[in-house]
């Protein structure tokens, strides 16, 4: 008898064979047509409309009228929300898996809350120079994650520990976020209020630059992470007597995680939900037994280009932050996912 | 020193400050079925746990070809020792097929996720377990029986000599409990496995090992070949249970029947 993983091809060069999910192989070919169409759109959308052949004209390269528009305008802040939300589905992707829980996702374990504490407190006291708070970002979100690994931490790190302590480390800095907008300068408060509700108003390369750079150094990370993500899927005993070295894969998923959500978080501010829905949506649209990380990617990206042109045109002339949509489109699909797992587990019982 | 591949030498086992096991030595036979019994929280458990490398030794060591095994790579461990634990939890959503093949992972690259190899041992491991026709179901939606032999096939498909099965029927009936254990039996003495197994039915025990060991409170109480361990004296002093050890009517080996003669009265 002959076996293969049901839904599986393997694709073989060589010695060389890697075992492909044909569904989730196509509905990241989907989501990536859909992103196209959706980028597009958010080209031409704006104070003035351009037609989309004039924007393919730009992206070609192409003299046009419209270039400075879309080319200056638009574009550099739609970089900025492609590459965060990517960055967001991943980390979002990572931690959960982690966690073995779908409820789980940075702005749970308090990296984003983190991130978004560091740099409100270096705005407020005039710590750090405009330009350097992407990596205040950073670091306040890997001290976020650090903390709530050293309270969790007791002879292993256990998944329900993990995500308790890092609401509780989250509410902390969140409560820390507010007692510094308080006490802070009304006007750094103000400036500090639209990037933590995750605006992309007025980013541009600068903004984009840091997050492609650190995506390009994780690649070879990202590869490994790929199916290091397929073998904690299991509880700790069967991974372990499969080989795995649990303890390090998790360490390394969590720091990649941790990094990319820290990252997205300065460029586009914490923008909630994200990286809590991306990877969810991705693994219902694919139907594999772990979370498929292209899609996450994707998806991630097509929920932040499509949250952020609502919030440019819905209530033109005025911009609404970025996440604010993403929160009022995020939450009831939240709720929506709770009661229905919650519902199908009952059935089971 | 025989030639036995696996090995404990001195084992002090310990959950945060309780001991468990204390200074145990223990050799497995090669080719052969090991039974582990023992009252419950005697440490059978936390024993084949120690021999598959899940539980570090406090103090002495667990030897693989006499490589002290925390030393040697997990993955290459896993290539020697497949281990079932008691209540396994498959990934959310995932196949038959996949769940098995899952098994190949110590054997695979990431360069090379699907080898001929690996297609040959998982169908053999879906052949032997009878899990073919389950191939494409959810392992969520599969039967008590149906799931323990998708399992069971998965640490075939990972192709080891050593198999280590904790509690491998618990939560089946009677007959699926046969069924397993037959299987069991089979890849024993068709494939020359060495098998070790945590059981809590002494009957089973005495029926399917080649070798038994007795434990309680952490230490070995006896050892050997199921005819001369198994003693209503033993099963008193392990089990503080009264019994009546009898032939067994299709076996002819022990069968231990609960409780003295009631007085006649």
């Amino acid at each position: 008898m002959t076996v293969r993983p049901t839904g599986y091809s393997v694709l073989r060069t060589g010695r060389a064979a890697v075992l492909l999910h044909r569904r989730a192989a196509l509905v990241a070919v989907l989501l990536g047509a859909a992103l196209a169409v959706t980028a597009v759109a958010y080209l031409c959308v704006g104070e003035s409309f351009v037609r989309p052949a004039e924007v393919v004209r730009v992206l070609a390269g192409q003299p046009s009228p419209d270039e400075f528009v879309v080319g200056t305008l638009r574009l550099p802040r739609l970089v900025v929300g492609l590459l965060a939300g990517a960055a967001f589905g991943v980390a979002g992707s990572f931690i959960q898996t982690v966690a073995r829980n779908p409820l789980a996702s940075p702005d749970v374990i308090g990296v984003t809350h983190g991130a978004g504490a560091a740099t409100v407190a270096a705005m407020t006291f005039g710590l750090a120079a405009y330009t350097a708070l992407p990596y205040v970002s950073i670091l306040g979100g890997l001290t976020a994650a650090a903390l709530v690994y050293v309270f969790a931490w007791r002879r292993g790190l256990h998944a329900s520990r993990f995500v308790l302590i890092g609401i509780g480390v989250s509410v902390a800095l969140g409560s820390l976020t507010q007692l510094l907008l308080t006490k802070g300068d009304v006007l750094v408060a103000q400036q500090a209020k639209v990037w933590l509700t995750g605006s992309l108003n007025g980013r541009g390369y600068d903004h984009a630059a840091p997050l492609a750079a650190i995506l390009l150094v994780l690649t070879p990370a990202l590869l490994w992470a790929v199916r290091a993500q397929r073998t904690v899927s299991f509880d700790d005993d069967t991974a372990t007597a499969l080989g795995v070295r649990l303890g390090r894969v998790r360490l390394g998923l969590t720091i990649l995680g941790v990094v990319l959500a820290s990252v997205a978080t300065a460029a586009a501010g914490p923008v909630d939900f994200v990286a809590l829905l991306a990877p969810q949506i991705a693994r219902r649209l694919a139907r594999t037994a772990q979370i498929p990380l292209l899609g996450s990617a994707l998806t991630g990206a097509l929920i932040m280009t499509i949250a952020d042109l609502l919030a440019r045109k819905l209530f033109s002339p005025i911009e609404l932050p970025v996440g604010v949509f993403t929160a009022v489109v995020g939450a009831p699909y939240l709720m929506w996912l709770i009661v229905r797992t919650r519902s199908r587990s009952g059935g089971a019982a | 020193m025989t030639g036995n591949r696996l090995r404990a030498e001195g084992l002090v086992l310990t959950y945060e400050d309780r001991t468990v096991v204390d200074g145990l030595d223990l050799e497995i036979p090669d080719g052969q079925i090991t039974v582990v019994v023992g009252p419950n929280a005697c440490g059978k458990s936390t024993l084949l746990r120690a021999l598959g490398r899940l539980l570090k030794p406090r103090r002495g060591s667990v030897l693989l070809d006499g490589a002290e095994l925390a030393r040697i790579p997990t993955r290459r461990v896993a290539r020697e020792i497949g281990l079932l634990p008691q209540t396994p939890v498959p990934p959310e959503g995932i196949t038959v097929s996949e769940l098995v093949t899952r098994g190949r992972q110590p054997h695979q690259k990431w360069w090379r996720q699907w080898t001929e190899a690996d297609e040959r041992a998982a169908g053999e491991a879906m052949d032997r377990t009878g899990t073919g026709d389950l191939a494409e179901r959810l392992v969520d939606e599969l039967s008590g029986g149906q799931r323990q032999r998708a399992w069971i096939a998965m640490v075939l498909a990972q192709d080891t000599d050593l198999l280590l099965l904790d509690e491998p029927t618990t939560y089946l009936d009677i007959a699926h409990q046969v069924e397993v254990l037959d299987l069991v039996r089979q890849l024993n003495r068709e494939r020359g496995r060495t098998v070790v197994a945590v059981l809590h039915d002494l009957n089973q025990a005495a029926r399917y090992a080649d070798h038994l060991i007795a434990m309680k409170a952490g230490r070995i109480i006896a050892q050997g070949a199921p005819s001369e361990v198994i003693t209503a004296d033993l099963v008193h002093e392990v089990f503080g249970l009264a019994c009546v050890v009898v032939p067994d009517p299709v076996t002819g080996g022990p069968l231990v029947v609960p409780g003295a003669p009631w007085p006649s009265g």
